[in-house]
């Protein structure tokens, strides 16, 4: 663990990454302390500009940005954690048993996996969103939908690499159980790159989201950044700050997560970096 | 055999099994569509503002919606493996027509991404990698890591505001100077011009994709040992780079920019939507609020297509540039 | 003589408004021709109607600078020109330039002279009879007869058109002694039908090219061939559709301008760009977001005008669902109504395009509106709302709520987010607690107008010159048809108000009808099954370099002819 900490910090853009993310962290878990009550509530005249009555300014129906910031955090976060969390666990499955059992299993795996590569994925998150509507859960489930197929196809080499490792055929010499061999010796072997690329998918998650509710289909219900600049874009020129700011966020967080990540390849896998 | 024959071979062999692929897109997506609630002709009832009963189920079994979805499908499925692609009601005309009509802006949108992309993005990492962790590399990087973390159409619209609003140099929309019709070479210039703003903006994610991409292949490259040993034996650190090095870590960029042919695809639609480019990934977002589902249909039945050649192009080009892959 | 003629009616009408509408002049933005006219017009009126203005009228149009390229921007993308088939507002604004129509309306919506130069209606309103003007043609150069009229009306209005059916409903036959005659029998006297004859109600479509074809299939749905002032020269789908001048209209000297050239642009902020740019020339009905036409007004280049939607008396309401609790409950309705601030509503969410509506015939049509009704924007409209809430046994528990909603959002843009955002944050204050629900078009009609499966939506409707044709929909018994859209949404019926719809809608005396009405509109304001909150008064945006560009009640939807270079 020092090990790690020692050539994490070596990354100087990965430990500014991360304290950006813990302060967006922090500002996510106390939402609701510091600006307590619904984010969609009017406070004052719509349209004040930012750092006069409110830090950054109100916008069309006077609701405070700088707490739809806060609790956007929340909202883009947990859309990104979750959907990353759907889609890296089945790609883990899919491609895990692709990886190992090799064959017609890992044919037929892939050929899917292919299918789905194939499709337009934006066009496709945006049909699963418009015919499931827009709601939250539909969202997470749409971005996890279209992001799954790459990472299937890095933890099927992983394991491919993996399944010919002597350790592995030790256990399958001994007869150990597959599923135990896949979950309990293997994956654990795989898991800093899959870690890896799901810190970036995080960030990739996010800019989805926002791109979704920018055409119009965020949940209405919940405030999220990307709702906030597809509601401040008919504002560009007379209020640029409703976009500005939700934008910068976006910018700021998936900047420091893909940051957060690069540091997370140095410190997982020293292989590349020394060389 | 010999390498030709090969690739003529090996290229005809991987377009028939991509046959069971795209007809499985086809019906997936047909099946999928039909969860969705309302249909066109609630939407063309909705657009007029008022309509009849009559009306309504006029169109209903004119569209053929009054069928049974197993009938609807068999019959789609048909025509599709007889390359029809059914009629647009929406648009009054069939769906190839429309889609050729969209077709062409989208490969040349497309085609400028992604030469602008894997050009610029392979000249920068090679930039960068050549002297690593100098003040270049990091300024580099530093771009490419920010370019890959900013929101496509919020780059879009700054673009406008600042190229187009501010400065007058470029126009914000659209393909061609409409009021105009240019003619012969101004037209495309015209066009050109027209294309530089999508163009940069939807390269802009794919570029700082490539760049790191190729900076990372070209510092494993690097560490490889034929290149000690073409140090030891006293080769030219430029006769090393060029000769090389770039020729393999260009290759998992190539791939890259190969897999990413869908996805350049389904981003286009919020560029053609910030630029009114008249493209076919507009022209899928309207016609899925529109339960236009032949036209939807259309378009990713030839989208599919698209990739699935696009992807075969790309392993025949690492066959040039690699003779020592093998096509099997 | 026709041209001079509408221009007088139509300027002295304006005037006239001016003056009445105090909504639209406490508001400094809409610097429409009404405010020109306020300042400069009050003289120049005068001598108009004196008559001796004619000359001066006729004077100014010749010396109108021929040629120019007038760029139309339409919202949503165009998907056919076939406005025979389709009414909706991007279609009409696409096609409606190559038909003509047998009338045009003054905006106080009376008739006036297009093909037809004469008509009249017998006493007992069951016959109308049209006189067309000689040598009209198509833009095949065929001649336009009465017997085309005859089979527009017979074979294509009545048969494919979305509202025609309806507007020619008591149309038995049509005789034509000759070609330039035309005789239209009714069964029961239609007042209404004299509204529907414009040339995007009630295109005139060519016979000699239509007859014996499958009219859902004609190449000319998206090549329209009409009598209209421009004539169809291609489309480039998804660039541009092309009309040019057609040198043989039928009013001399029209229209000015060399060339129509019409697109699309998906995104709204790209949409106000091109016009600041002067990429685009004109654009309405939402074309431009109702905040964007605020600032465009402040441009040297552009003008901003509410005019040119009489015809269509647009409004914005709440729809309950009466099927279902809580809203079965007339006072939960009302208290909803109470709850509302439309001044609010309309200052910051449409940005100040919009009038404070009272009840369910727009104000717009003045011979019929009355404001003789129950008032639900008042000061104290929470009180009233909590008070009628009690009443109605919704108690509130220990957090404060009475009880939850879901509030669908009609999805026509983003105002109608900011509406249901606005409807949430006030329905709190009563103790309901509001979620919302964003769908497509297709599923939300779905949901309102087949499944019933709603609670409260907002939603909006035209009202259309006559409310037999826009408004009976929303209130009749008869309206309540499943799977038909834009009806009877919230099943809200009663006899009374059905006997008085059925009786205004063929009586023939004007003053009568008035009666019928307001006590339809008392009724109604009374049960609430709606609560209306505004009428819309959308803006036209155009660049100044053109003159003369709404002209009409139906604005962009109209004619487009007299446009010409400033």
């Amino acid at each position: 663990m020092k090990e790690f900490w020692k050539r994490f910090s070596r990354n100087k853009g990965a430990v500014i990454g991360l304290l950006v993310l813990s302060l967006v962290v922090i500002l996510a878990i106390t939402a609701g302390f510091i600006f307590p009550g619904d984010p969609f509530q009017s406070v004052g005249k719509p349209f004040e500009p930012p750092f006069g009555e409110f830090l950054f300014g109100t916008d069309t129906l006077g609701r405070d940005v700088a707490a739809g910031i806060v609790h956007g955090a929340r909202t883009s976060l947990l859309i990104g954690l979750i959907a990353t969390v759907l889609a890296v666990g089945v790609a883990t499955i899919i491609g895990g048993f692709a990886g190992y059992y090799g064959g017609w299993i890992d044919d037929i795996l892939m050929r899917i996996t292919e299918f789905f590569q194939t499709i337009p994925s934006f066009i496709f998150a945006l049909v699963l969103v418009a015919i499931l509507s827009a709601q939250i859960e539909n969202i997470v489930f749409a971005i996890a939908a279209v992001t799954w197929p790459p990472i299937t196809r890095l933890v099927r080499g992983e394991f491919m690499a993996m399944r010919n490792r002597e350790f592995v055929q030790a256990c399958v010499v001994l007869g150990m159980n597959d599923l135990l061999i896949i979950f309990r010796e293997i994956l654990p072997n795989t898991l800093s790159p899959i870690i890896v690329t799901g810190s970036l998918m995080v960030a990739t998650a996010i800019l989805i989201e926002s791109a979704l509710a920018f055409l119009g289909l965020g949940d209405p219900n919940v405030m999220s950044w990307g709702f906030m600049i597809g509601a401040g874009r008919t504002f560009l020129r007379t209020a640029w700050w409703l976009c500005a700011i939700p934008g910068i966020a976006i910018l700021l967080t998936v900047l420091a997560i893909n940051l957060v990540g690069e540091g997370l390849n140095d410190a997982l896998n020293p292989r590349l970096r020394n060389q | 055999m010999s390498l030709a024959r090969k690739r003529v071979h090996y290229a005809g062999r991987r377009l028939a099994q991509a046959v069971p692929i795209v007809l499985g897109i086809v019906v997936m997506n047909f099946l999928l569509l039909q969860l969705a609630p309302g249909d066109a002709a609630d939407v063309l009832a909705g657009e007029a503002g008022s309509a009849t009963p009559e009306y309504m189920a006029m169109l209903r079994e004119r569209f053929g919606l009054d069928q049974p979805v197993w009938l609807q499908l068999l019959i789609y499925v048909k025509n599709i493996l007889s390359l029809d692609l059914g009629f647009s009601f929406r648009h009054n005309m069939p769906v190839l027509e429309l889609i050729m009509e969209r077709l062409w802006p989208t490969l040349l949108l497309m085609g400028a991404t992604l030469l602008l992309s894997v050009g610029v993005g392979i000249l920068l990492g090679l930039l960068a990698a050549a002297r690593v962790n100098t003040w270049r590399d990091t300024f580099i990087s530093v771009l490419a890591i920010i370019s890959y973390a900013t929101p496509l159409f919020w780059v879009g619209l700054m673009l406008i505001v600042v190229f187009s609003l501010k400065f007058d140099w470029l126009p914000a929309t659209g393909m061609e100077s409409v009021a105009m019709f240019y003619e012969g070479w101004d037209r495309v210039v015209d066009i050109a011009r027209h294309l530089v703003l999508p163009a940069i903006t939807l390269s802009l994610f794919y570029l700082a994709l490539y760049t790191r991409l190729m900076r990372a292949a070209m510092l494993e490259q690097y560490g490889m040992d034929y290149v000690v040993t073409a140090r030891a034996k006293g080769v030219t650190e430029q006769r090393i780079t060029f000769k090389h090095v770039v020729r393999n870590a260009v290759l998992p960029v190539v791939t890259m920019a190969g897999i990413q042919v869908g996805s350049l695809l389904g981003g286009s639609v919020v560029v053609e939507s910030v630029f009114g480019w008249p493209g076919l990934g507009l022209l899928a977002f309207q016609s899925l609020f529109a339960r236009d589902f032949n036209l939807l249909l259309g378009i990713f039945f030839l989208s599919a297509c698209l990739v699935i050649l696009v992807n075969l192009l790309v392993d025949l080009l690492y066959t040039f540039l690699d003779p020592r892959i093998e096509m099997k | 003589m026709s041209r001079t003629k509408n221009k007088l009616v139509s300027q002295s009408h304006t005037t006239t408004k001016a003056g009445t509408d105090s909504v639209l002049e406490s508001q400094p933005l809409h610097r429409s021709r009404r405010d020109f006219l306020k300042t400069t017009g009050a003289a120049g009126v005068t001598i108009l109607v004196a008559g001796s203005g004619l000359a001066a009228v006729r004077e100014a149009s010749a010396a109108a600078r021929k040629g120019g390229t007038l760029v139309h921007l339409i919202q949503p993308e165009v998907p056919t020109l076939a406005t025979y088939l389709s009414t909706s507002s991007p279609v009409s604004q696409g096609g409606t330039r190559a038909y003509s129509g047998l009338l045009e309306y003054d905006f106080d919506l009376n008739p006036q002279p297009s093909l037809a130069e004469s008509w009249s209606v017998s006493e007992d309103g069951l016959t109308a009879q049209f006189k067309l003007r000689k040598g009209i043609k198509f833009h095949d150069g065929h001649p336009l007869t009465s017997a085309d009229v005859k089979y527009t009306i017979m074979e294509v209005l009545k048969q494919v058109h979305p509202r025609g059916p309806n507007s020619f409903r008591e149309v038995q036959e049509i005789e034509t002694p000759d070609e330039q005659t035309v005789i239209l029998r009714l069964e029961h006297p239609a007042p209404y039908m004299m509204t529907a004859f414009s040339s995007y109600e009630s295109p005139i479509v060519p016979k000699h090219l239509f007859e014996g074809k499958d009219l859902r299939n004609l190449p000319y749905a998206n090549a329209p061939v009409g009598s209209g002032p421009y004539k169809f020269v291609e489309w480039k789908r998804g660039q541009y559709i092309r009309y040019d001048r057609f040198d043989d209209y039928y009013k001399a000297d029209m229209p000015a301008i060399d060339r129509l050239v019409q697109r699309s642009i998906a995104d709204s902020a790209t949409r106000t760009a091109v016009l600041e740019r002067g990429e685009v020339h004109l654009t309405g009905f939402g074309g431009v977001p109702y905040s964007d036409a605020v600032a465009l007004e402040k441009l040297p280049h552009l003008e901003v005008t509410t005019d040119g939607y009489e015809m269509f008396s647009t409004m914005v309401w709440l729809e309950f669902n009466t099927r279902k609790a809580p809203f079965d409950n007339q006072k939960v309705r009302q208290a909803v109504a109470y709850a509302m601030e439309r001044q609010w509503i309309i200052d910051n969410v449409w940005f100040r395009f919009g009038k404070v509506a009272t009840g369910p015939i727009n104000s717009n049509i003045k011979h019929l509106y009355t404001s003789e009704v129950r008032n639900y924007e008042v000061a104290d409209g929470l009180e009233k709302a909590n008070q009628l809430l009690d009443e109605a046994g919704y108690k509130r528990n220990a957090d404060g709520v009475r009880f939850e909603i879901t509030h669908d959002l009609t999805p026509y843009g983003e105002e109608w987010q900011r509406f249901g955002e606005y409807v949430k944050q006030r329905l709190d204050r009563l103790g309901i607690k509001v979620t919302l629900r964003y769908e497509d078009v297709a599923t939300w009609l779905r949901r309102i107008y087949t499944d019933y499966d709603f609670q409260v939506t907002s939603n909006w409707l035209h009202g259309f010159a006559d409310p037999v044709i826009g408004v009976h929909r929303a209130y009749h018994s008869r309206s309540i048809r499943q799977g038909t859209v834009f009806v009877n949404g919230s099943g809200w019926s009663s006899p009374e108000t059905d006997k008085l719809m059925d009786d205004a809608g063929v009586e023939p005396d004007p003053k009568r009808r008035a009666e019928l009405y307001k006590e339809f509109q008392q009724l109604v304001v009374e049960a609430s099954p709606i609560a209306w909150i505004h009428e819309i008064k959308f803006p036209t945006v155009y660049n100044n370099m053109f003159s003369d560009v709404i002209t009409s009640p139906l604005g962009i939807l109209g004619a487009l002819d007299r446009v010409h270079l400033s």
